[in-house]
């Protein structure tokens, strides 16, 4: 992990100025690119724990905070042990909403099963922050059953405005056809309380044979989960070729992977010959050529007016990101933006209004957006 | 020579046509048993859509993997063939049997533990398969039989 020095910050602003042109009423925004961090390890996901200071999880298992735009070089201790294989890994970091009085964070991550250590299964912990130590551990969630497999974890999580929090759980590749099941938590996402119990109002809590956390099915590998202040819970998926889909997600609704897609599978085969069906929900959008989105921001902040209420979609593939102007739920706008960056593995916005970009592989950066000055 | 070549092709396009067509059937059938509205007319469509995408519209072209596995485990045949007193029919077979299994067993290995033919993630679906290099084996050996016949004629 390298430090950021003052000449490469300079250096950054003078080259990383730019325009971006708003696709929808051609209204010219000027961004200016500052490199936060630099020499990340398969950087994930990252947030805010005050308006400087961020936690930044590396896929390989380390946490790391950077503040005032210097990264410290000395991981946070206390993070559980992880399996880094494939797309397994320390994955995603949530801050209690009443972090600044608990010192709640929630990690997700892959890590072999306890019972058969040639399987795993996504995780979600608790942990209370304290100093640079994770401390007071609680396993909150295990997906059911354990898979072989080392990909389609999903885990995103977010909290509902109830409180209660959602977890995306990936269909592990190999086992799609277990998306519409609901006795399993491929292709899902789970809904329970801070305490690793079920809510009571979840969707199947009464249907016989339903895992009770489940909140709504049919996904395939789910890296993008944002909820708007009215409520609405925006998902968007990794698809096979030509699928990947932003959804709007409503508890108890199935979402149709995979007997219903607009993808094919990676051999070219055809996964299914449909893309609708009566019971299966139609996504807002989806990309063919894919896309890989990779994490999606909802922009509240006041650094950029004219961006408000977008969603802002990272992308592996090429490498940029998507943002989408919205209206009514509805995505009524789509504008490329940050081409120059490579593959991109996540967009978060930070509470001065600006937004940030995660780099993905091995000596990635985050990159810090603005508004021109 | 030709008639080799031949046969080789023909053993080709038999076990890539069941490898496709497995594929497609093991989609469908799922999506059946969920009571999807699968008919007659969207199966023979399904698998001729199969058949032109699963060879060029993939990550990988399926016809270019199995001619790559059929090859060497053909090859290697022939010279076991030397030494062995199987007969060709069978000594094919077992090669063709062994191409496919190779193929299913190790993509898995290089994609951490995915399997990217569809039709190969079940234990009878990988027999199936390597049914399917048995029977393209078995018509190669039996043609190189017949072949090496007439040569003496």
């Amino acid at each position: 992990m390298k430090l950021i020095n003052l000449p490469l910050f300079f250096l950054s602003l003078l080259l990383g100025s730019g325009l971006a042109v708003s696709g929808d009423q051609n209204v010219k925004v000027e961004t200016e690119i500052e490199i936060l961090a630099e020499g990340l390890d398969h950087p994930w996901s990252l947030t805010f724990i005050s308006d400087e200071e961020m936690l930044v999880t590396e896929l390989s298992g380390n946490l790391r905070r950077v503040a005032n735009g210097l990264s410290d070089p000395t991981p946070i201790a206390g993070v559980p042990e992880v399996l880094f294989a494939g797309q397994g890994g320390l994955s995603e970091i949530l801050v209690d909403p009443n972090f600044a009085d608990n010192g709640f964070i929630y990690l997700s991550f892959s890590a072999p099963d306890a019972d058969q250590p040639k399987l795993n299964r996504l995780n979600v912990i608790q942990a209370r922050l304290e100093g640079n130590v994770l401390v007071d551990h609680k396993t909150l969630f295990q997906s059911h059953p354990p898979r072989r497999t080392a990909a389609h974890y999903g885990a995103r999580l977010a909290f509902l405005v109830d409180g209660t929090l959602l977890i995306t759980s990936g269909d592990g590749f190999n086992y799609r056809e277990q998306a519409q099941a609901l006795d399993n938590h491929f292709g899902k996402i789970v809904r329970i309380n801070t305490d690793g119990s079920i809510p009571e109002d979840n969707p199947f809590t009464t249907t016989p044979g339903a895992l009770p956390g489940i909140w709504s099915y049919g996904h395939r590998n789910l890296q993008g989960l944002v909820i708007a202040d009215d409520g609405t819970v925006y998902e968007h998926e990794h698809g096979p070729q030509g699928g990947d889909e932003l959804n709007l997600v409503l508890p108890g609704k199935n979402y149709g992977w995979p007997a219903i897609t607009y993808g094919v599978d990676y051999s070219g085969a055809k996964i299914s010959p449909f893309t609708e069906h009566p019971g299966m929900e139609q996504p807002l959008k989806y990309w063919d050529p894919s896309i890989a989105p990779s994490g999606m921001t909802l922009y509240r902040g006041d650094m950029f007016p004219h961006w408000q209420g977008d969603l802002f979609i990272s992308a592996l593939v090429p490498g940029d990101v998507r943002r989408l102007k919205m209206q009514d739920n509805q995505v009524v706008g789509e504008e490329i933006l940050f081409t120059e960056f490579g593959r991109i593995r996540n967009i978060v916005s930070a509470p001065d209004g600006s937004l940030i970009l995660v780099t993905d592989g091995k000596d990635a950066k985050l990159i810090r957006v603005s508004a021109k000055k | 020579m030709i008639k080799q070549i031949q046969a080789f092709l023909i053993s080709l396009i038999i076990a890539t046509f069941l490898v496709v067509t497995h594929t497609t059937a093991t989609n469908l059938i799922w999506l059946q048993s969920i009571n999807m509205p699968v008919d007659f007319q969207l199966v023979i469509a399904t698998m001729a859509t199969d058949l032109v995408d699963m060879n060029s519209r993939g990550a990988f072209p399926t016809i270019a993997l199995i001619f790559v596995g059929l090859l060497i485990a053909f090859v290697t045949a022939r010279i076991i063939a030397i030494w062995s007193s199987i007969k060709a029919p069978y000594l094919y077979a077992l090669a063709g049997g062994a191409a496919l299994l190779a193929i299913v067993a190790l993509m898995p290995m290089a994609f951490y533990n995915l399997d990217l033919i569809a039709g190969a993630r079940t234990v009878a679906g990988r027999a199936y398969l390597v049914v399917a290099g048995l029977i393209a084996g078995y018509y190669f050996g039996s043609h190189i039989q017949k072949g090496d016949s007439n040569e003496a004629n």
